[in-house]
């Protein structure tokens, strides 16, 4: 039995971004992440809650809800150097604090417990030290402890603000019993249970063991195992081998996140590719750090699910910025908290010990072959070129709506949602887009449009007049991206005149098209392209290659 | 006695039918279905009249295969066309294009599907070999528009790579050194289009192609 305290700030975010920037406080503020294409709302004041703004609404729609709110862009970095004073606090009380995201962490309770007398003690010697900590007036800090991870973050959901909420020993299953299966957050696995008829997490915990394992498998034991309020998971640990630890020497010391973000990357992509190798995954790591005069940090992450390279990246970059702020404020400031250890300096060594690894059964393979694989493997090579060269450098296409060939495709860095900007079809509708050229379409596309001179047949430029009529039939193209430098017009189709977004003065845009055949040569033959004149300048803007 | 009788008409139907000919189409599923495939036979088979130039009407798994034409005359195409084939077989493709100009619209038009071809853009020049390396690792089919200057190592360095890796790389534009087959595109003509008139319709794609000393033409 893991007894467990947990302690859960609602809306950590805008209580970060209040903490450093004041002006916020008293005000209705809601936090915006960037997902995919979207705009949504991460989380939201108390004052925006009661208009009825919720976590996970568009942002357009959280303006229209609550129209005198500020909205601030989501900053991990910042949440979790702001968590970083409650971890520290929290560390005053244990040594082994486990941090889940910013504003979520857990401690297991059976040393201090005794300590302190008791858990109900506990608790509120814990709440006491983070409002002390946050120094803030009434902070919100909810405190749960249960006999397990995933109870204690019930317990700590169903915490009032001032008074922690206790489960007995042996009464987490009872406890968990009544909660709706949505609390395990895996929409999917969610969404069977409920068409299944399973809508309490009591109703998931009457199932034989067995046969869950056998219907939803090794995702629906772990379910299993929470809802009777276990740990889930490995009853027999694996305990990690001690030469898994990835370690590297910074030299110089790294006083700034980004000299070692990058390295932290590759540490995290060789300690999970060695786990790997012994077909093991990691759950929980401790990152570790020395500084140059000789302090060592160390903080413990865990993940609900199996970590991967990018998640683990992500939270030795987060800590590193939250320890080496810590130091920045300090030479500022001049603080000196005697409880709390301070860094100071760059760091020099940077450690990750994996702490608590599972058998890697999560990931099932394709059932025709390998799809899994193929795409596994896909993702390593194109990570691997995106640290070669950036990672805006490697895109995939997104068909969108738009008229030209480069507005009829959005380019989205890999790795992140693939959703369009103009959808071609909106509900039950698929946007019209008249003007657009029809298929075929070329496969060069030129974005801007490369200059070029289009004549008549006396060598005068071809213009288009206010009413989208053409001086002269076009006669002659020449560009540099033409091979051959360009040549006699042999067919074209046009004039198509497009006058785009005149209602706004400054995105409206007057051109008109071409189609053309080029005859470039005798040994290159014909060559098909999209001509346009904007402005009095000429352009090509595609080839059809 | 008519009990008897009963029983026995369902049980001679339920016996399964083993003459000559379901043997053979039996024989035929299971060769099929056979779930080893010797390397040197793995190939991705690309459709339309490209696969019907190409040697055994594929690409081999592990070889190179060199594309150029004169911008215009269909070498993209031809090139698209064998990511197709890829991406259609549930593998992954890249393409690695230094200027950024790839129509991803003509891509889906020849049968690419996009959420399975990545797209390297504007590769600083002296990246290029350890990118298009890269991608051979973990990338079943590689398009890499080969920059003016190749050594000639560099180039046999990848060749080695993709047949270690049991990758296809297709070089598009001038490559120096060996590849398994060479594809080269030929003056096209367009239809569709007259003076003032019409729309892009269609094209005659002339595509030459020279494989182990043979030499396929044809225009289709």
């Amino acid at each position: 039995m893991t007894r467990t305290c947990c302690v859960w700030c609602p809306d950590w975010p805008v209580v970060a971004a209040r903490r450093h920037d004041p002006s916020l406080r008293g005000v209705a503020v809601f936090v915006r992440e960037r997902v995919g294409a979207r705009e949504l709302v991460r989380a939201a004041s108390a004052e925006a809650r009661a208009v009825g703004v919720t976590r996970g609404m568009r942002r357009r729609e959280a303006e229209a809800q609550c129209p005198e709110a500020v909205c601030v862009d989501a900053d991990d970095a910042l949440e979790v150097r702001a968590f970083e004073v409650v971890a520290r606090a929290l560390e005053t009380i244990t040594p082994r604090v486990v941090l889940d995201r910013p504003g979520l962490c857990a401690f297991m309770t059976r040393g201090p417990s005794r300590y302190f007398g008791g858990d109900d003690a506990l608790a509120v010697r814990v709440r006491e030290r983070i409002v002390a900590a946050l120094d803030d007036g009434e902070p919100d800090v909810r405190i749960g402890i249960a006999d397990s991870g995933f109870a204690a973050r019930l317990a700590a959901r169903q915490a009032a603000p001032e008074a922690p909420f206790v489960v007995e020993a042996g009464g987490s299953a009872a406890f968990c019993a009544p909660w709706p299966v949505a609390a395990f957050g895996d929409p999917e696995l969610v969404s069977l249970l409920v068409r299944l008829g399973l809508h309490t997490l009591g109703d998931v915990a009457a199932l034989p063991a067995d046969a869950v394992l056998a219907r939803l498998g090794a995702d629906g034991r772990r379910f299993h195992d929470l809802a009777r309020g276990h740990d889930p998971g490995p009853a027999v640990l694996v305990t990690p081998p001690p030469d898994l630890v990835e370690q590297m020497e910074l030299d110089p010391p790294a006083a700034r996140v980004d000299q070692v973000a990058f390295a932290a990357k590759g540490l995290a992509g060789r300690l999970l590719f060695r786990l790997a190798e012994r077909g093991l995954a990691c759950t929980r790591v401790v990152i570790e750090a020395e500084t140059e005069h000789g302090e060592r940090l160390a903080r413990c992450w865990r993940h609900d699910r199996v970590l991967t390279p990018a998640a683990l990246a992500e939270r030795v970059r987060w800590q590193l910025d939250g320890w080496l702020a810590q130091a920045a404020n300090l030479s500022e400031h001049d603080h000196d908290h005697e409880d709390i250890d301070s860094t100071t300096g760059g760091l020099t060594r940077l450690r990750l010990v994996p702490d608590e690894v599972v058998p890697a059964d999560g990931c099932q393979l394709g059932f025709w072959g390998g799809d899994q694989a193929a795409a596994d493997r896909a993702d390593r090579a194109l990570a691997r070129v995106q640290g070669l060269i950036g990672s805006e450098a490697v895109a995939t296409a997104v068909v969108q709506g738009g008229r030209t060939p480069a507005e009829q495709v959005r380019w989205v860095p890999w790795g992140d949602v693939r959703e369009p900007q103009r959808p071609l079809v909106v509900g039950p509708f698929s946007a019209a887009w008249p003007g657009a050229l029809p298929s075929p379409f070329p496969a060069r596309v030129f974005d801007p449009p490369v200059s070029a001179q289009l004549c008549d047949e006396h060598g005068l430029a071809v213009v288009v007049s206010g009413r989208g009529e053409q001086s002269g039939p076009p006669a002659r193209v020449e560009c540099t991206k033409l091979p051959g430098g360009g040549g006699v017009v042999r067919g074209w189709a046009g004039s198509w005149a497009c006058d785009v977004r005149w209602w706004d003065p400054l995105a409206r845009r007057r051109c008109a098209r071409w189609q053309v055949v080029v005859d470039c040569g005798a040994d290159i033959g014909d060559v098909a392209c999209v001509v346009m004149v904007e402005a009095g300048r000429a352009g090509v803007e595609a080839i059809y290659d | 006695m008519s009990e008897g009788h009963e029983a026995r008409v369902p049980a001679s139907h339920s016996l399964p039918n083993r003459d000559d000919e379901a043997r053979a189409r039996l024989r035929a599923v299971a060769v099929r279905a056979h779930p080893f495939v010797a390397a040197a036979d793995r190939r991705l088979p690309v459709g339309g009249l490209l696969g019907e130039l190409l040697p055994a009407g594929g690409v081999q798994r592990g070889s190179t295969i060199a594309v150029d034409g004169w911008p215009g005359s269909g070498s993209t195409t031809v090139a698209l066309t064998l990511c197709a084939a890829a991406t259609s077989a549930g593998e992954w493709a890249a393409v690695v294009d230094p200027d950024g100009t790839l129509g991803a619209r003509a891509a889906a038009e020849v049968g690419v599907e996009l959420e399975r071809l990545a797209v390297v853009r504007h590769v600083p020049p002296d990246r290029w070999g350890a990118v298009v390396a890269a991608l051979l690792d973990g990338i079943t089919l590689v398009v890499a528009a080969v920059p003016p200057h190749l050594r000639f190592g560099d180039a046999r360095r990848l060749v080695a790579r993709a047949r270690e890796r049991d990758a296809v790389l297709v070089a598009f534009g001038t490559w120096p050194v060996e590849a398994a087959v060479r594809v080269h595109t030929n003056p096209s003509r367009w239809r569709g289009l007259g003076a003032g008139m019409g729309l892009l319709e269609a094209r005659d794609l002339n595509v030459r192609v020279e494989a182990k000393g043979r030499r396929f033409a044809r225009a289709g």
